[in-house]
């Protein structure tokens, strides 16, 4: 018995369990034409509708084809909306709830996970017998649930298209169901022609069909297959349909190796087949789409033979050979495509379906050579793009800064992050030990313009932040002093001033801003510290301006403007926006308001990095209203018997101006003197390392909850000041005050030490011997107080850390970091000594198995008390002091990385993003 | 994801209960080995593959012993064999004893999937042993079957018949090929393949079918296949260090398959679409150090990783930083090329700036503000580039790529490491 009828027969039963379809297979296809793959009249159900994917695709598609969505299913969703340009789609927990809202549909589009996808088409036709066409756009399917897939619906007789795939078009019919044939914009690629595409790349279906419309080809149905191992809807199929369909005078494949589905294809119209992965025959495994990998006899070149056999052609076509017969031509470049199209149609009398449009030629859009000497060859002159990609570059030219994209940002941050295994933090992708090394205001400007000043912008900075700091006579501090007095916490304190900071008090620094954008943006000024740039066109311009000259004059000199001014100049601070204002007010007779001069001064640090598209124009404007929250946050935690209109902690506000740094300023404001250097490198350093611990930190939470709740989708309406009220809310005691913890266990180790100096490596004192006698009476305590099965016994403060832990003796790498830079500048502090000594005591008294790390919560605690410790050993200062000093020092250094979150959150968070939905919270009562 | 011989063959049989032969590994003592050789009257000495290995090029590579002397020795012959098809090389990681199977009939079996019927399949023959392609046609049974009632018993019987097969085969197999479905379908295979299965006659006069020798090919997308436990380095013997790095960030949204062409290549494509990695693949040829598929719409952090990770390799060695696709679809340009971007700067941040020139060939939504912001990038880390729309021809761009590369060996690297200010 010959092959083919042992197995005819053997096959017999297996094909009488398939729905009965066309009459041309064995098994079931349902599609007799092309025009009936994507028709007006289909109606679709997405699944998992508000998937990621699908969330971009879907709703292009409906307004595409008509609104043909009915509804969509996503498990816990049900009752939201999909909005699309041509109204909301429904969407339910799952099929049978939309069937029973009335909801019937031909077509189900499937964006499940691979996981589900077997589950979810099987759900699917099961309760909707209506169910005719599926599409699985999902990729990575796995190959035991494809068959699954396969049999279950040819069973119910269901045309499966995909999985992996991108759906099926129909251009006359001006319909896409599934995925993204012809991306955002498909009409730009989806031209009604003559010529149908299958695919089995979806991403060479649009190229192709933008490739014909060279040659002047348009198409009608465009059919992404996928390549998977199961290509539910493949060649064979295709084929016959695309017979059965009158408009179709031709057709193009694109075929990958791999499979079989091509070997008996017989062709009644034209072909042109591109057949391409000659290469892969070398693979070993797949590189791409899962079934392009051959097995025996189908690879790349076997292919081109039973195409070339199909077509009665001896060779490939090429440029330099180009055979094609009236049957058609292959290619193994998608290129010649058209040109082999038009050859092959030609001999038919067929002609092109529209004159060209555009050729393939190189074309580049943008180039530079940078100042290189290069072959001709290889600088190609730059050509104007593609309708609509020519209007897009010619306003890409005139876009000022970055537009980043908006997603949901919650528990996301493109500002910080933390590694896990080093557990150090990132600012603007800058490890905050890095940043710990800067200064304050160096710091406070890198949050927000994602990189540091130079010398010009951190002078500029100084001036604008100090000539703020002081906030005598403001509501602002009268609150933060009333809070004071009813017994608050200093980070309540401090939100108390600064809600008075509202959208008001910024708004003419930032319309200085806006003033200056629209002056200077396209003047060529790269550097606004080259103040030789020629400003003279800009300055006709503003005089020449009303509401310029309305938004930028006063009739008198502003206190705070006098002291700018006066602080640049001392400074030698050279701006070009600080040079136009001057000759600004020259000219006209008028006098710079206040605010004006922090605008200019913000606009100066953030030009660079604006042109260069590394901040939004958001930011930027936005910059004054923070520096006025830095200014009132340092500035508030003096109480108002210690500042007056001429001077703060007793020093002059223009000597501020002139001569402080921002870091000197905060410490004057917690300490109340001038730091000497070792104490500024220490603060700075402390600083740094507070920054940041990544977005999931509970203050970087609550500002980021402020943020998404007044909706950053309207950016203008964000109020930067109720940001910075969202983080101090979000610090407390245990988080942020609780580094007064340490120093409290530090000073009763401590306070009748006769400890005078803690920089003095020469303290006399015997620290192994104090750290051992603690560490012996630490461990009778901790053992009396398990034995009474006490497990809540107090643990010693900043040592041992979660991840540092596993070796015989272990370090925090950020504490060892700080420690090295201390010890290069012979900085010499008792406190860590100490630390380092009570966790080898530890070790050595029992207490702990290994030597634990002091970690970096140590650091702070150590260098904190070092700045304090004299005062408070003459009883100069009070143990609340101190507990204060603490907490307000936690709240300098995250308010930085407060102001990232915040200003990312603006710039990239949707509205109300950082919710948790009803399904993943819990009940506990 | 393959396997290949007893070794680890015998373990997956064993967990449906299909017999085997008598598999001892590498380590086996002599004692050992001499109960088998006691039990079976010898045993096969046959070198342990990892991956994929085909019969041809296999002569050889079988020992034969009747002792334990001479199976000692085979051992040490066979221990670090090499197999080598063409430019194919595999190295041997230890050897397998196996039992001598007396038998009378050898069968060929496999279960996969045939895209011509687009169902699990069947094939057998009781004429196995051999190549199944040295077999006529008429030997062979290829039956189809429904995976929703799954591999059944009369799906053998029905087609040993057909092939009128010796009666006394029929019903070992019926009762024991079946048990292979649950071993194929339910722990993540495509391929199952036992070449061959001899039919043992025990004392008692009963035939037993045992699998001698074995073959599967997993899928690499079903996590079913997990849940047999075996070690990853059973497959990581395929990977290089790039590869297992970039596979790691696998997830369902967008693709990362690489593929090393040429670890001393020039240009290093970052590619998107399976069909633009098919056709920029061929073109490159070895000047590429990677065949890659990014497609799919990688969100920015996973995109942001595989350049990372792709620089941190392969940008050193390269004259040429190749981005390239055809019009997408619904991959999103501007996040994708805002990905590349940020990882090329923090790149030259960390490594310094390495001579390179960039050619970039793509469509899809948001290219313009894709387009600009890498051209914004590349403006500030000073590097020449190209950038095309998606009405250049891919393969011309490639031809571009590949001017640019030439240009780069014949002089055009030291000029722009001068404009870097960096020696070369």
């Amino acid at each position: 018995m010959s092959k083919q009828k042992v197995n005819a027969e053997l096959n017999r039963g297996f094909n009488y369990m398939q729905a009965k379809g066309e009459v041309k297979f064995p098994y079931y296809v349902g599609i007799h034409s092309l025009m009936g793959i994507a028709t007006r009249e289909d109606r679709v159900c997405v699944l998992n509708i508000l998937g990621g994917e699908s969330r971009t695709v879907t709703p292009v598609s409906h307004a595409y084809s008509g609104g043909n969505v009915v509804c969509g299913t996503m498990p816990g969703r049900s009752g939201e909306f999909m909005k699309t340009p041509v109204g909301n789609i429904p969407v339910y927990n799952n099929v049978l709830e939309a069937m029973d809202a009335g909801h019937r549909f031909n077509v189900a589009v499937v964006y499940v996970p691979p996981s589900g996808v077997r589950d979810s088409v099987i759900e699917a036709v099961r309760v909707n017998p209506e169910l005719k066409k599926v599409i699985i756009l999902t990729e990575k399917v796995p190959v035991s649930h494809s068959r699954m897939i396969r049999q279950y619906c040819q069973q119910r007789g269901v045309d499966v298209f995909g999985a992996n795939c991108l759906g099926v078009a129909d251009a006359h019919q001006h319909v896409r169901l599934g995925g993204a044939l012809g991306g955002s914009a498909p009409e730009e690629s989806l031209v009604p022609g003559s010529v149908a595409i299958f695919s089995n790349s979806g991403n060479f279906t649009t190229t192709i069909a933008t490739y014909l419309l060279t040659a002047g080809w348009g198409t009608t149905v465009s059919l992404s297959s996928g390549k998977d191992v199961y290509i539910h809807f493949a060649a064979p199929e295709f084929t016959h349909a695309f017979h059965n369909d009158y408009r179709t005078q031709a057709a193009v494949m694109y075929i990958e190796p791999g499979g079989y589905y091509e070997h008996d294809l017989q062709f009644d119209k034209p072909v042109v087949a591109c057949v391409v992965g000659r290469w892969k025959a070398k693979l070993t495994r797949s590189c791409g789409h899962a079934g392009a990998i051959a097995g025996s006899g189908d690879d790349a070149e076997a292919k081109e033979r039973w195409f070339m056999k199909k077509f009665g052609v001896d060779a490939l076509y090429t440029l330099e050979n180009p055979v094609c017969s009236a049957k058609g031509a292959v290619v193994t470049n998608i290129s010649l495509i058209p040109q082999a199209l038009t050859e092959v149609m030609a001999k038919h009398g067929i002609k092109p379906d529209f004159p060209p449009r555009g050729n393939l030629e190189l074309k580049p859009w943008f180039g530079n050579n940078q100042g290189l000497e290069l072959p001709s060859a290889l600088s190609p002159p730059l050509v104007q793009a593609i309708a609509p990609y020519d209007d897009q570059i010619k306003l890409l030219s005139r876009q000022v800064g970055t537009i980043f994209p908006r997603q949901t940002m919650k528990d996301c941050s493109g500002a910080s992050r933390m590694d896990p295994k080093t557990q150090v933090s990132r600012i603007h992708n800058l490890s905050i030990l890095d940043a710990s090394t800067r200064t304050f205001e160096e710091n406070l400007v890198l949050s927000l313009i994602r990189e540091y000043p130079d010398a010009t912008g951190r002078s500029l900075a100084n001036v604008a932040l100090n000539a703020y700091v002081n906030q005598s006579g403001t509501v602002g501090l009268a609150a933060a002093d009333a809070a004071r007095a009813a017994g608050n916490s200093p980070n309540t304190v401090l939100a108390a001033a600064v809600a008075l900071v509202g959208p008001r008090e910024a708004a003419a620094a930032k319309q200085t801003i806006t003033v200056l954008l629209d002056l200077f943006v396209q003047s060529g000024l790269e550097d606004p510290a080259s103040t030789g740039f020629d400003f003279s066109a800009q300055l006709e311009t503003a005089v020449a301006q009303e509401p310029i000259r309305a938004a930028l004059l006063s009739d008198k000199v502003g206190k705070r403007g006098k002291i700018m001014f006066q602080g640049i100049d001392a400074r030698g601070a050279g701006s070009v926006f600080i040079n136009f204002l001057r000759a600004f007010a020259e000219r006209t007779g008028g006098k710079i308001r206040d605010d004006v001069l922090l605008g200019a001064i913000c606009c100066h640090l953030g030009w660079v990095p604006l042109l260069r598209k590394r901040l939004s124009v958001t930011t930027v404007k936005n910059l004054p209203w923070h520096f006025r929250v830095y200014s009132t946050l340092v500035g508030s935690t003096v109480s108002a018997e210690h500042q007056d209109e001429k001077s703060y902690r007793g020093v002059d506000l223009g000597e501020l101006a002139s001569s402080w740094s921002f870091t000197e300023t905060a410490f004057l404001s917690l300490f109340g003197h001038r730091p000497a250097d070792q104490e500024l490198f220490s603060f700075s350093v402390l600083l740094g390392l507070i920054i940041t611990n990544g977005p999931g930190t509970i203050s970087a939470q609550g500002a980021k909850g402020a943020v998404s709740a007044d909706g950053p989708e309207v950016p203008d309406r964000i109020q930067i000041n109720k940001g910075y009220i969202g983080f101090l809310t979000h610090t407390g005691y245990a988080h942020g005050g609780n580094g007064y913890e340490a120093i409290q266990f530090l000073v009763e180790r401590f306070r009748n030490s006769g400890l005078e100096d803690p920089a003095n490596p020469s303290h006399g004192l015997d620290l192994e011997g104090m750290a051992l006698a603690y560490a012996k009476e630490y461990g009778g305590y901790k053992k009396k107080a398990k034995a009474e099965g006490d497990l809540n016994y107090e643990k010693i403060p900043c040592i041992n850390h979660p991840v540092f832990k596993d070796k015989d003796v272990n370090y925090d790498p950020r504490e060892v970091f700080v420690g090295e830079l201390f010890e290069k500048r012979n900085d010499y502090n008792i406190f860590q000594d100490f630390y380092h000594k009570l966790v080898h005591a530890l070790h050595k008294a029992g207490v702990s198995k290994k030597v634990y790390c002091v970690n970096v919560d140590a650091v702070i605690a150590v260098l904190l008390l070092k700045m304090l410790w004299k005062s408070f050993s003459k009883g100069e200062i009070s143990d609340g002091v101190m507990e204060t000093a603490a907490f307000t020092t936690f709240l300098f250094g995250r308010m930085m990385g407060s102001a990232a979150e915040i200003d990312d959150h603006t710039n990239r968070g949707r509205n109300m993003d950082t919710r948790t939905v009803a399904s993943q919270c819990s009940y506990a009562g | 994801m393959q396997i290949t011989g007893m070794s680890w063959g015998a373990k997956l049989l064993s967990y449906v209960g299909f017999p085997t032969a008598k598999v001892l590994g590498p380590e086996a003592t002599k004692e050992a080995i001499q109960a088998v050789i006691d039990e079976f009257g010898g045993v096969l000495i046959k070198p342990i593959f990892k991956g994929g290995i085909g019969k041809k090029g296999k002569a050889g590579l079988i020992g034969k012993a009747t002792d334990v002397y001479t199976a000692l020795k085979e051992k040490e012959r066979l221990y670090f064999a090499e197999h080598r098809v063409g430019n194919t090389v595999a190295k041997a990681e230890g050897v397998t004893f196996e039992s001598f199977i007396p038998c009378k009939h050898e069968v060929y079996f496999s279960l996969t999937d045939n895209t011509q019927f687009r169902a699990p399949t069947m094939t057998i023959t009781h004429r196995g042993g051999v190549d199944i392609e040295e077999l006529p046609k008429e030997d062979i049974a290829v039956v189809p079957f429904d995976p929703l009632t799954g591999f059944k018993g009369f799906i053998v019987n029905n087609a040993l018949n057909k092939l009128n097969a010796p009666n006394e085969i029929i019903s070992p197999l019926v009762q024991n090929l079946p048990k292979l479905w649950d071993l194929f379908h339910h722990y993540g295979m495509t391929t199952l393949e036992l070449n061959p299965i001899r039919i043992m006659e025990d004392a008692k006069g009963r035939l037993t079918p045992v699998a001698c020798d074995f073959k599967c090919a997993f899928d690499g997308d079903d996590p079913n296949m997990e849940r047999l436990g075996l070690s990853k380095d059973l497959f990581n013997v395929e990977l290089s260090a790039y590869e297992r790095e970039v596979n790691q960030l696998r997830t369902y949204q967008g693709q990362s398959d690489v593929f090393v062409i040429n670890p001393h290549g020039t240009i290093t494509a970052m590619t998107f679409g399976g069909g633009a990695n098919a056709l920029v693949t061929e073109l490159l040829g070895d000047a590429a150090t990677i065949s890659s598929d990014f497609g799919g719409n990688p969100p920015y952090a996973k995109m942001k990783d595989i350049g990372r990770i792709t620089y941190n390799y392969w940008l050193k060695q390269s004259n040429v930083l190749f981005i390239i696709g055809g019009k997408a679809n619904n991959t999103d340009i501007y996040e994708t090329f805002r990905a590349m971007g940020d990882a090329l700067r923090e790149h030259f941040s960390t490594h310094g700036p390495t001579p390179l020139y960039v050619v970039v060939g793509r469509g899809g939504p948001n290219l313009v503000r894709g387009m600009g912001y890498l051209r914004d990038t590349l403006d500030s880390l000073g590097l020449p580039y190209r950038i095309f729309g998606h009405d250049s021809a891919m393969s011309e761009v490639v031809n571009f790529a590949q001017a640019v590369d030439e240009w780069m060996i014949k002089g055009g690297r030291q000029q722009i490491a001068r404009k870097l200010g960096i020696s070369e």
